[in-house]
């Protein structure tokens, strides 16, 4: 490379360069950072390059390989300019198509990126709305330049501002100009720059040896944007230091860099290498007189070199302990000269500021946080990367609109920023602007910018625990407080996530976090406790639920988990228990493991909605969940119910306890409630027993005579079933009182289907979906007739269809839904089964007229709508196209838009006053299920509102317990244990060879042809040969808890080879 | 490597200012880890007091005053793998290797650790076995891991590996083929150069694959001396390529047939290169 002589020969280089005409031909850019090449970036390049060559293309098209480019989840991909069409998650085979539609001038539709399945694709990069709401300033050059080429940097504008600064050297320039701008570190603390920057110009009289340091030791685990600054744009660093190290007349800089980021260090190498061969680093820069070079150090592993003294002994090869400050290093730094120490985004800010001027960039954000920065968004979030947005955008923003929102279905529940010193911001909160100050203010920090994303799966106490464990182990030990204290703080942390805490220690923990902070000298002690007082502050009820409960609600520590299965399961059914069983053919003791726990079984083997298959652990290895819910089938298919029998109380108490509603809730409470020996009579609008099992499931998902065997055998000696007797008509809550009923039982359900609020909805053919239901299932009614159309997204919709479509005068049947299939909230194989008997689905499409003839329904008028933001529920929010809408003729219309409790006959005038909730829902404690008047509790649907079959169980199992507790005169909310397995059952010996040849074995259907014209049961049982393979896929989570140590297992082969001995 | 290498290690970081750290880690690189005798020596050369050279080598995660096994592997267990299951993995990998984060197997095969953050959370968890990522990895991808690492992750199958492929190359000053059918080598002709090294002038040949750094010389050049190459056409020498990426050497630029140049360098054992096609 030519070394060039002076600032001219410098600047009429540059100016050369940046004249030159680009190639006008498409450039494949390859994003190669540490995330591209781990995801396989290295061999896109290498098919790339060999097709090329192959194909002779050297002049027609071109390649660029560019450092981290932010969007890290759709690694490896290609984008192709000048149309910027971006091409994710590539694989080799995709390369030569690319290449060659790119030499048209054209794209490859089906590669394109596209949010989701039932998304269009976006043809250029700027309208993903992942870029869409960034303003990449610094991370934006990493895309335009290969960051082992120094003329790339300086064709896209690189050294410009260096030049500037050499034409005319004047260090208080760049000072007042960077203090101008408003610039704060990016390192975490948000001091002012030019601040920093006037104290180490001035320190040591203006003279004498002086330190540039830039801190590239991101040890804040899960951020990462300054390896990739580090990584994708090194010239920039250089670039930046070189002009701190004019305005404060440094001679010598220093990057102090962890030695995890080898690529970053390679990089940064190479540039020092090319700038110093330029000319523009070393002695007597380009003639100027000016001194400087850069050394690159690396880190060693330890975090606390982040803070700068510690980094300070660091570099100078002793133990990286922090030290008092004042003196700051701008004063004393290493080797006791003035050190000035920035980070490395903070430097990457420098050139920008002096080529755009001062004011142009402090436009960028809000006063006080000027500019922009950039956030790792990691952890739960559909799209993770690196972001950059003006200070002051909202987390909301950040974390919906750019982040896509959470992976799955579970929502997120809150965010971590700053690292181990920062602390957890909850969803509530989301509307924070981000800048240094309010998130300080939110008990949180900036921090470097790692924003770490948790959902509900993600336990708060867990995450401080984490956090403790870390900081416990990266603390230097210097001072007493933070050495002892994060250790004091972490056990705490450690014995309520082990289920042995207890509330004073939380208040200990609280102190102990206030004194580590105030007595510590550096920044890591200070800010160690911000983990803890923040998810305090926010989730304290987690932590109560930890200790008083005995309940991990996340599912994440271990010991209070357990088995996932059990523990997600609202009526803790031993589900590893039942499979275990069925693996060995024990079927009778599988039987008692459900039935135990369940007085439903066969039904809930039928509609049950299987949260232990979200939570169960094989699932979440990377295979599919065992199949638990057909497993339960299987057995309660096999085995008859009289071998289980529960224990009854043997005496019989004279109190009588009235329960209304016979639905789960309600048959479930007072089947518990006889056990104990209650007198209990439940009274029910309806002509028969069973709620909602009853009127709105139809048959084909679960059969009358399976529902009716189960009801009939709660019905027992103990329990009156009074029909036909409705709330605030036939009987009242007060008038249960005064007939001497020691409490009631609230479980009504709810009954009132929510409508469209259009008009016409009272025409003929329009129904809401539960009058619909149960029209059909209680009376044999088929209100259906030639074309319907069913609205909404969920179970009771996709029930509606289905039902319809089996009625004798239906023609066709359609949903029509608002948004996409994919946030249907019904059970994704109702939908599927819906689609497989024909049912046709109009989705993102939303009722806006309801069109009759002499007050008949005659069609529906819709809007078509597109996915907008994202809500709060998480999801986007339906947004219409004007002009898109259209008539579908129809004959019925099923409006199955959801349902609330019928609050009036719950609280008719002259009742006594229950609380109702704003959503309409009544009012019982989380729990103890205790309404507003004593003696009165509520449970199931008319609580919690439209909800599964085995919640409204639970419900009716614990009121239950507090019904016996109130009439007993019992403290109501009492601490739990945790419920984590008990019952040893032993393990089949299956080599791991075998059982990665298993796959999740799904329940045979009946064909097609005889489901649409009949109310057969389209799920049947498994195979038995089936069932056990599929029960033999189970991890046992069980046997961490129940395995006889190792100690008692050789106690019993001793004892099982004496017992040989003696035998032979 | 005897301890007796050490003081010249010293030597080297005599005039750093902050050299302890990296004395240390060239120790380690060569060791493997610190050896106690090896301290001892630091500290005498270095005219230190062992405590301090102890409490260096004690207070960085880098260092080990244990053997380390053959294969390093890091389970990242930072906090954006934490929440995305990295505690299961690496508990799946203690359980298979039966060695606890930091400990070596019995056979000096494996070292496991656990890291703090390794910057790549996008993929997370991440595990890092001797440089090589394994992204979204969970508990049942763990085996496969190991396996692949006890049969070796740098191996390459030379002939189906499609990201492997022959390149044909020119001289970049009389531009005439240094292709040379008659010598094969991975099957494929050979890139035939003269190389001198001190006062020994004699070919060098280099495989013609793109990705194969298999090579036939006449004279055996010693490892990290770099070479002068010329063209054994027009005999000038092969010069006035960018540096190395990977050791700084200036390399040799060929030109390529089908576009664009590649660059090699010419320090023997350095695998840097930059292929450039457009």
């Amino acid at each position: 490379m030519y070394r060039l002589a002076t600032v001219e020969e410098f600047l009429s280089f540059r100016r050369q360069i940046v004249e030159e005409p680009e190639p006008d031909r498409p450039c494949l850019v390859v994003c190669a950072g540490t995330g591209g090449q781990a995801s396989g970036a290295n061999d896109i390049l290498r098919i790339i390059k060999r097709y090329s060559l192959e194909h002779n293309l050297h002049e027609q098209v071109s390649l660029r390989v560019t450092g981290c480019q932010g969007f890290c989840e759709q690694d490896p991909f290609i984008l192709v300019e000048p149309g910027k069409h971006l091409y994710p998650r590539l694989s080799m085979d995709d390369v030569p198509r690319i290449i060659e539609s790119a030499l048209k001038g054209q794209v490859v539709e089906e590669l394109l990126y596209r949010e989701s399945e039932y998304h269009e694709c976006q043809h250029c990069q700027d309208d993903i709305p992942f870029f869409k709401k960034q303003t990449r300033t610094i991370l934006g050059k990493n895309e335009q330049i290969d960051p082992i080429r120094i003329f790339d940097y300086t064709r896209r504008g690189g050294y410009h501002a260096l030049g500037k600064v050499l034409l005319n050297i004047n260090p208080e320039w760049i000072v007042e100009e960077v203090k101008q701008s408003g610039l704060r570190g990016r390192g975490g603390a948000g001091f002012p720059t030019g601040v920093k920057w006037e104290s180490a110009q001035a320190a040591g009289n203006g003279s004498g040896q002086k330190y540039i340091v830039c801190n590239a030791d991101e040890g804040d685990p899960g951020a990462y944007m300054d390896r990739s600054l580090l990584e994708g744009n090194p010239h920039a660093v250089l670039e930046g230091m070189l002009i701190a190290a004019i305005a404060i007349s440094a001679t010598k800089g220093f990057i102090y860099v962890r030695s995890e980021y080898p690529l970053a260090i390679k990089h940064a190498l190479i540039a020092i290498r090319q700038a110093r061969e330029l000319g523009l680093m070393g002695k007597n820069i380009l003639n100027t007189g000016l001194d400087f070079d850069i050394e690159i150090v690396r880190g060693a592993g330890a975090f606390v070199c982040g803070e700068e003294t510690a980094l300070i002994r660091s570099i100078e090869g002793h133990m990286g302990e922090p030290r008092q400050r004042p003196p700051y290093p701008v004063q004393k730094g290493l080797w006791g000269r003035p050190t000035c120490i920035n980070n490395v985004e903070t430097l990457s800010n420098i050139p920008v500021i002096i080529s755009k001027g001062a004011d142009e960039y402090a436009k960028v954000g809000v006063p006080g946080n000027s500019g922009t920065k950039i956030f790792s968004l990691v952890g739960k979030i559909k799209n993770t990367g690196l972001v950059e947005v003006p200070m002051g955008t909202t987390i909301r923003e950040i974390i919906y609109d750019i982040g896509g929102g959470s992976i799955g279905k579970v929502p997120i529940k809150a965010v971590q920023t700053g690292g181990p010193s920062g602390g957890c911001i909850p969803a509530e909160k989301f509307d924070l602007s981000i800048d240094y100050d309010s998130l300080a203010e939110a008990g949180s920090i900036m921090g470097s910018g790692g924003m770490i994303v948790m959902d509900e799966e993600s336990c708060m106490v867990d995450i401080a625990k984490y956090y403790m464990n870390f900081l416990r182990d990266e603390s230097c030990g210097k001072c007493y407080t933070c050495r002892k204290g994060t250790q004091r703080m972490y056990e705490i942390l450690e014995d309520i996530s082990e289920g042995r805490g207890t509330l004073e220690q939380l208040d200990l923990l609280e102190e102990l976090a206030h004194v580590v902070a105030d007595t510590t000298m550096c920044g890591l002690g200070q800010t160690a406790s911000n983990p803890v007082l923040s998810t305090l502050r926010y989730f304290r009820e987690e932590y109560i639920e930890h200790i008083v409960d005995g309940r991990c609600r996340a599912g994440v520590c271990k010991d209070l988990v357990g088995a996932p299965c059990q523990s997600t399961c609202p009526i803790g059914t031993e589900a590893w228990r039942y499979v275990a069983h069925i693996a060995r053919g024990e079927y009778e003791d599988a039987y008692k493991a459900i039935r135990e726990a369940n007085p439903f079984p066969s039904i809930c083997a039928r509609v049950c909605d299987h949260k232990c298959e979200e939570r169960c652990r094989l699932g979440q290895t990377g295979t599919r969940p065992v199949a638990i819910r057909a497993l339960k089938r299987f057995i309660t298919d096999k085995i008859d119910p009289s071998i289980y029998q529960p224990t009854k109380a043997l005496e019989k108490k004279t109190d009588k306890v009235a329960v209304i509603g016979a639905g789960p809730a309600g048959l479930t409470a007072s089947h518990y409630l006889s056990l104990l020996g209650y007198q209990v009579t439940i009274f029910e609008a309806d002509s028969k027993p069973g709620g909602m099992m009853f009127s709105c499931i139809p048959a084909y998902r679960l059969p009358r005579e399976v529902l009716t065997k189960e009801i009939d055998a709660i019905l027992d000696e103990n329990v009156t079933l009074k029909c036909n007797h409705e709330l605030g008509k036939d009987v009242t809550i007060e008038k249960l009182f005064a007939d001497g009923f020691k409490a009631v039982f609230v479980a009504v359900g709810a009954q009132k289907g929510r409508r469209l609020r259009l008009e016409g909805e009272e025409s003929e053919g329009v129904f809401p979906s539960i009058e619909f239901l149960k029209a059909y299932n209680i009376n044999g009614e088929q209100l259906a007739k030639g074309r319907v159309g069913v609205v909404g997204g969920g179970n009771s919709a996709v029930d509606a269809a289905r039902t319809a479509l089996r009625q004798k005068d239906v023609q066709s049947v359609t949903l029509l839904y608002r948004r996409t299939r994919e946030e249907m909230p019904a059970f994704s194989e109702e939908i599927d089964a819906a689609g497989e008997e024909a049912i046709k689905f109009e989705t993102l499409v939303m009722p806006i007229r309801i069109l009759t003839d002499k007050g008949r329904l005659t069609g529906i008028e819709c809007i078509r709508n597109k996915l907008g933001e994202i809500d709060y529920s998480g999801r986007r929010k339906p947004v219409p196209i004007p002009n898109s809408e259209f008539i579908l003729p129809l004959d019925t219309l099923v409006v199955a838009i959801s349902e609330q409790p019928d609050v009036d006959s719950i609280s008719p005038s002259g009742e006594p006053e229950l609380k109702i909730e704003d959503d309409g829902t009544l009012y019982a404690d989380k729990y103890h299920l205790s309404c507003s008047r004593p003696g009165v509790f509520a449970g199931g649907d008319v609580v919690t509102g439209p909800n599964t079959v085995v919640d409204a169980i639970a419900a009716g199992k614990k009121a239950a317990v507090m019904i016996d507790r109130y009439i007993r005169g019992e403290e109501l909310r009492q601490p739990e244990r945790a419920k984590v397995p008990q019952n040893y059952v032993e393990p089949l010996e299956i080599s791991e060879e075998e059982l990665s040849q298993l796959r999740r074995a799904e329940p045979p259907h009946i064909p097609i042809e005889q489901r649409t014209s009949s109310f057969v049961e389209v799920e049947m049982a498994l195979p038995e040969d089936d069932a056990k393979c599929e029960a033999m896929r189970c991890l046992r989570c069980d046997l961490e808890f129940t395995q006889p140590k190792e100690k008692e297992l050789t106690e019993q082969e001793n004892e099982t080879a004496s017992t040989v001995e003696h035998s032979t | 490597m005897t301890t007796d290498e050490i003081p010249a290690i010293v030597e080297r970081h005599l005039d750093d200012q902050g050299g302890l750290i990296s004395i240390l880690e060239e120790v380690q690189a060569k060791f493997g880890y610190l050896p106690a005798d090896a301290l001892t020596i630091v500290a005498e050369t270095t005219k230190r007091p062992l405590v301090d050279i102890y409490g260096v080598a004690t207070f960085y995660r880098a260092f080990s005053l244990t053997p380390r096994g053959e294969h390093l592997v890091s389970v990242c267990v930072g906090t954006a793998c934490h929440v995305r299951g990295a505690p299961r993995v690496a508990a799946e990998f203690e359980r298979q290797l039966d060695v606890k984060p930091g400990e070596t197997t019995p056979d000096r095969k494996f070292t496991l650790e656990t890291v703090n953050c390794l910057g790549a959370c996008a993929l997370g968890p991440v595990v890092v076995v001797d440089g090589h990522y394994f992204s979204h990895v969970n508990a049942s991808k763990v085996r496969e891991i190991i396996e692949k690492t006890r049969e070796g992750l740098d191996k390459i199958e030379i002939k189906t590996d499609r990201r492997i492929f022959p390149v044909e190359v020119s001289c970049s000053r009389c531009n005439h083929s240094l292709m040379d059918p008659e010598h094969p080598i991975d099957g494929f002709p050979s890139v035939k150069i003269t190389q001198s090294f001190g006062q020994q002038h004699g070919w060098l040949r280099l495989s013609s694959l793109y990705g194969s750094y298999n090579i036939e010389e006449e004279y055996k050049t010693p490892y990290d001396t770099v070479l002068h190459l010329f063209c054994p056409h027009c005999h000038t020498e092969l010069i006035g390529g960018s540096d190395c990426p990977e050791c700084g050497a200036q390399m040799v630029p060929l030109i390529l047939r089908g576009g664009g140049t590649v660059q090699i360098c010419p320090r023997r054992g350095c695998k840097g290169h930059i292929l450039d096609v457009g």
